[in-house]
């Protein structure tokens, strides 16, 4: 059985004019970088568009891939990246601020407690989904890339820009940002009192 | 095993010999692990759930549609597609003037496609003839030769007696395709 082409073998045929190699590529990398998008700006036409840029960037002359930088899905997730940084900027609509507070407080390590236990696995899919899209963006990116789209390392390290060390620590920092965002959304939501509601008399 | 090398392994695609043994001896990985280990059955079930989300199919045809004008120019005229495409194109044209009856002109009219005849046929002997409808040829126009196999009955339909010496039901054709893509001219080689 012949083994299927490499990304960078398909990146060679459809800069040589050849459609097929073109959609093969898109329809292998293409979800995993909406997913990304999706992910880090919560909104569906936002990756879109940046799903559509990432590929539109991939046409130009001087598309800027280079082979011995890295793997085409770093470069195409790179791309990717950059242009929601700028819709960020633009937009100002980063759910996740880098912001101290933060951090602080929620990576402590003396509540080793399953955050988790007795969710449903769909509480479970739904209180991690909050939870990651609250995490700051550089936390954000690398739980996205290494834990959801299960990119390895090195090549999540050259999507970033950074060294692997970087993303190893983020990505320990990230775990514990998350565990204790769980943490608070459950306490948060037990020591809430039942309010009853009241018809206004006024 | 130290700590580095535990976390690092961790992340490895195989689990490494001695976690436990790590664990056992190191509270501080332990506690982590503690967390870190539901966290990641989460993190896998978020994963599975949204497996099936991709960006909508209107994005991959805006993007073909992108890609299309982008190398429609860098593909070479000589290349196979638009080749076979002209192929295609001829077959249609022929099949269709004889479909409709047209007759061609009676002369028979020789022209200089520039290329080489095919193997084993004189050239001199083999004549094009003009596609009833088509235009003519200016000189020094770029053509394609395009080779085809027509049914035998295509030679009759142009008003060329066929032989009937019992050969193929088909004959093999060369025509010659304007820079336009459309056939202009036929010649048959058997």
């Amino acid at each position: 059985m012949k083994p299927p082409e490499s990304d960078h073998q398909l990146f060679e045929r459809l800069r040589a004019g050849q459609e097929q190699a073109f959609v093969a590529l898109y329809h292998r990398r293409q979800p995993s970088l909406y997913r990304f998008a999706l992910q880090m700006s919560g909104s569906p036409p936002v990756a879109e568009d940046v799903t559509q840029e990432v590929f539109l960037a991939l046409l130009r002359e001087e598309c800027g891939y280079d082979p011995e930088r890295g793997s085409l899905a770093a470069y195409l997730f790179g791309i990717a990246r950059k242009l929601l940084l700028r819709q960020f900027e633009r937009r100002r609509s980063d759910v996740g601020l880098d912001t101290g507070a933060e951090e602080a407080g929620s990576a402590e390590l003396a509540d080793v407690s399953d955050p988790l236990a007795d969710l449903t696995a769909r509480e479970r899919i739904e209180a991690l989904r909050r939870a990651v899209s609250s995490l700051p963006r550089r936390y954000r990116e690398v739980v996205v890339l290494c834990d959801l789209e299960e990119m390895d390392y090195a090549e999540a390290a050259a999507a970033l820009g950074c060294p692997i060390g970087t993303v190893r620590s983020r990505l320990h920092r990230a775990r514990l940002l998350l565990a204790g965002k769980l943490r608070d959304e459950r306490h948060g939501s037990a020591s809430v009192p039942a309010w009853k509601t009241a018809r206004c008399a006024i | 095993m130290n700590c580095e090398e535990y976390w690092n392994d961790m992340a490895g695609a195989e689990p490494a010999e001695g976690f436990d043994a790590h664990r056992a001896a190191c509270p501080s990985c332990a506690a982590r692990w503690a967390v870190e280990r539901p966290l990641a059955a989460g993190l896998r079930l978020l994963a599975a759930d949204m497996q099936d989300v991709s960006a909508p199919p209107r994005v991959e045809v805006r993007l073909v549609h992108a890609y299309r004008e982008r190398y429609r120019q860098r593909v070479s005229p000589a290349g196979g597609t638009l080749r076979w495409w002209a192929a295609v194109a001829a077959v249609l044209l022929i099949a269709t003037a004889l479909w409709t009856g047209v007759r061609p002109p009676p002369p028979l009219v020789a022209a200089n496609a520039g290329v080489a005849p095919a193997a084993g046929i004189d050239e001199e002997d083999v004549a094009f003839i003009p596609l009833p409808n088509a235009a003519a040829l200016p000189q020094d126009e770029d053509v394609d030769l395009v080779r085809v196999e027509l049914p035998r009955s295509a030679i009759t339909a142009l008003g060329i007696p066929a032989s009937d010496d019992g050969g193929a039901d088909s004959v093999e054709a060369e025509v010659l395709v304007g820079p336009d893509g459309m056939a202009r001219a036929v010649r048959f080689l058997n």
